[in-house]
């Protein structure tokens, strides 16, 4: 067997739409998915935009009440142990498998695995314990738990389609499903298992975003068609984001042979911690910095070789700032200067989803030949000096490309993309 | 068993009076509702039926199915331990009452579950329900 990882199907449902074609669409033409929120009904907060999901009403805690395109039939006895954003994840692996032409009844046979990432549901967790307190510990929703913890997407997947392979979850807040990723690649060249599922999801709500409120983190600029600027000057925050991404990778040999669709190769990846603080980018992005340049020599590149890197900027001003400093080390002052751009000028943040929706970003732009821009930077950070960050989606085929993420406590990661010629 | 009487849900967390507000026919809210004034045992029978079968894994029957009352709700109506916990919880929580495990294991049929609500709401008058 090869134990090369390709790609070979997406599903989206994102802030900027809910299937591949609306997907491709926005980052062509830097459509952004942004819109005005109110959460908890307090028209005085500050935080007013937010990367919503459209199609779907999710608002309530009990799944009955649940609105979603009806293309997607869920039986209650999968409907009952979610959270909004299992539900988000349930739609976007029907697309992905789809996509990839592949049934749910191969999923069983111990080769396919699944990795997921989301922060829980904070939402559907403080309505269970709210509960819990009333009664006073009398009973509770069975489903509870399962429902809510970090954890229930893959709990729930991995039920859902009889998978039998390496299940696993990952928290490591706006990294995690860089990391999910990353441990994919891994178990296809280690020869575990023949294909992953690796999916990211968040919900969109009061509970899941306004917490980063208090950290002054989200952006209070009102307008959503300029509130998330990654790299801009004028950046105040990000924007946060929900949806989920499915992102299915399988051994280049066997998808061949099934004739599977393959948008490009996840060939390596590098992580690297900034070992600084709990919640703050090192100051000069010295950990993500390594994590790139592990991610070079795990696939035995040099800077130079990289024509795009999906950067993780989230429109924060350390972290914008932090990030641009990482990539000066590692490609100008190496004499590299590839196309830079952080897609979350479309999308606002969706925190533990970010890293493999920006690994299916980069798949469909290889895929389809072109460079997303940087939605809304008219005016670079002083800190981006020397790095080539369009503001208009290119049409030209990236190259090799690297996506970077980074985390709470100073996670960084970084995924390696190469086209696919097989 | 505690003798302190089980503390009921107050309206805004207690999903499943929600949820048989808003997802149950007119005629089970309305035997709900004649139950909580009256007390008349055929109305909770008639609630106790629909949850049942609205828990029930095996959507394939007719909605007009009617399950005799020697039907097992494993054996007969496919439910699995966690269908039962899920509705037992759902009971619980519309009719405020406290069903413990052991409860739970001796309910095999439906004749089974109705009588043994019936005789859960009338050892454990559900108070302050209508609050």
């Amino acid at each position: 067997m090869s134990r090369t990882a390709v790609v070979t199907g997406l599903g989206f449902i994102t802030s900027i739409g809910n299937d591949r074609a609306a997907v491709t669409r926005s980052l062509r033409e830097l459509k952004p998915g942004l819109a005005r929120v109110e959460f908890l009904g307090n028209p005085s907060l500050p935080v007013k935009v937010a990367g919503t999901v459209k199609e779907f009403t999710v608002d309530s805690p009990s799944w009955r009440d649940w609105r979603y395109p009806e293309r997607y039939a869920l039986p209650r006895e999968t409907l009952r142990s979610l959270a909004p954003h299992g539900l988000y994840a349930m739609c976007a692996v029907e697309q992905a498998l789809a996509d990839s032409g592949l049934g749910a009844d191969l999923l069983g046979d111990g080769t396919t695995g699944l990795y997921c990432a989301s922060a829980g549901s904070a939402f559907l967790l403080h309505h269970h314990l709210a509960h819990m307190h009333a009664v006073r510990g009398e009973r509770g929703n069975p489903m509870g738990v399962v429902a809510s913890i970090a954890g229930t997407l893959n709990f729930n997947l991995a039920a859902h389609y009889g998978i039998r392979g390496a299940v696993g979850g990952f928290a490591a807040a706006c990294a995690s499903s860089s990391h999910a990723l990353g441990c994919a690649i891994d178990d296809i060249r280690l020869g575990r298992q023949t294909r992953m599922l690796v999916v990211g999801a968040e919900e969109v709500n009061a509970e899941t975003i306004l917490p980063f409120a208090a950290m002054r983190a989200l952006s209070t600029n009102p307008d959503p068609a300029t509130a998330s600027r990654p790299f801009d000057q004028a950046r105040d925050g990000f924007v946060g984001a929900g949806g989920a991404v499915c992102l299915i990778l399988e051994e280049a040999e066997t998808a061949k042979r099934r004739g599977a669709p393959v948008y490009a190769e996840l060939a390596g990846w590098g992580q690297a911690a900034d070992g600084h603080n709990v919640a703050v980018s090192h100051p000069e992005g010295s950990g993500l910095a390594d994590a790139m340049r592990r991610a070079l020599a795990d696939t035995g590149l040099t800077p130079d070789a990289i024509g795009y890197v999906n950067a993780h900027a989230t429109s924060t001003p350390a972290g914008d700032r932090s990030e641009a400093l990482a990539l000066k080390k590692v490609f100008t002052d190496t004499g590299a200067r590839p196309k830079v751009s952080s897609t979350k000028g479309l999308t606002g943040h969706p925190l533990s989803m970010a890293g493999v929706m920006e690994a299916a970003f980069c798949a469909l732009a290889m895929k389809d030949g072109f460079i997303p821009g940087n939605a809304n930077l008219t005016s670079p950070d002083e800190a981006c000096a020397g790095l080539d960050l369009p503001v208009t989606t290119l049409d030209t085929a990236p190259g090799i490309i690297l996506n970077n993420s980074s985390g709470f406590g100073g996670s960084n990661v970084c995924h390696v993309l190469k086209p696919w010629r097989g | 068993m505690s003798s302190t009487p089980p503390t009921s849900a107050p309206p805004d967390h207690n999903d499943a009076a929600q949820a048989l507000g808003r997802h149950f026919p007119d005629e089970v809210q309305q035997a709900y509702t004649r139950f909580l004034q009256t007390r008349v045992p055929a109305d909770a029978d008639v609630v106790v039926l629909a949850i049942m079968l609205d828990h029930r894994p095996d959507k394939k029957l007719s909605p007009a199915f009617v399950p005799a009352d020697s039907m097992g709700l494993v054996a007969d109506l496919g439910f699995d331990s966690v269908a039962i916990t899920e509705m037992v919880f759902f009971l619980e929580d519309l009719f405020g009452v406290r069903i413990t495990n052991d409860e739970i294991l001796r309910v095999r049929t439906v004749g089974d579950l109705r009588a043994f609500v019936r005789q859960k709401l009338t050892a454990q008058p559900p108070a302050g329900l209508l609050a």
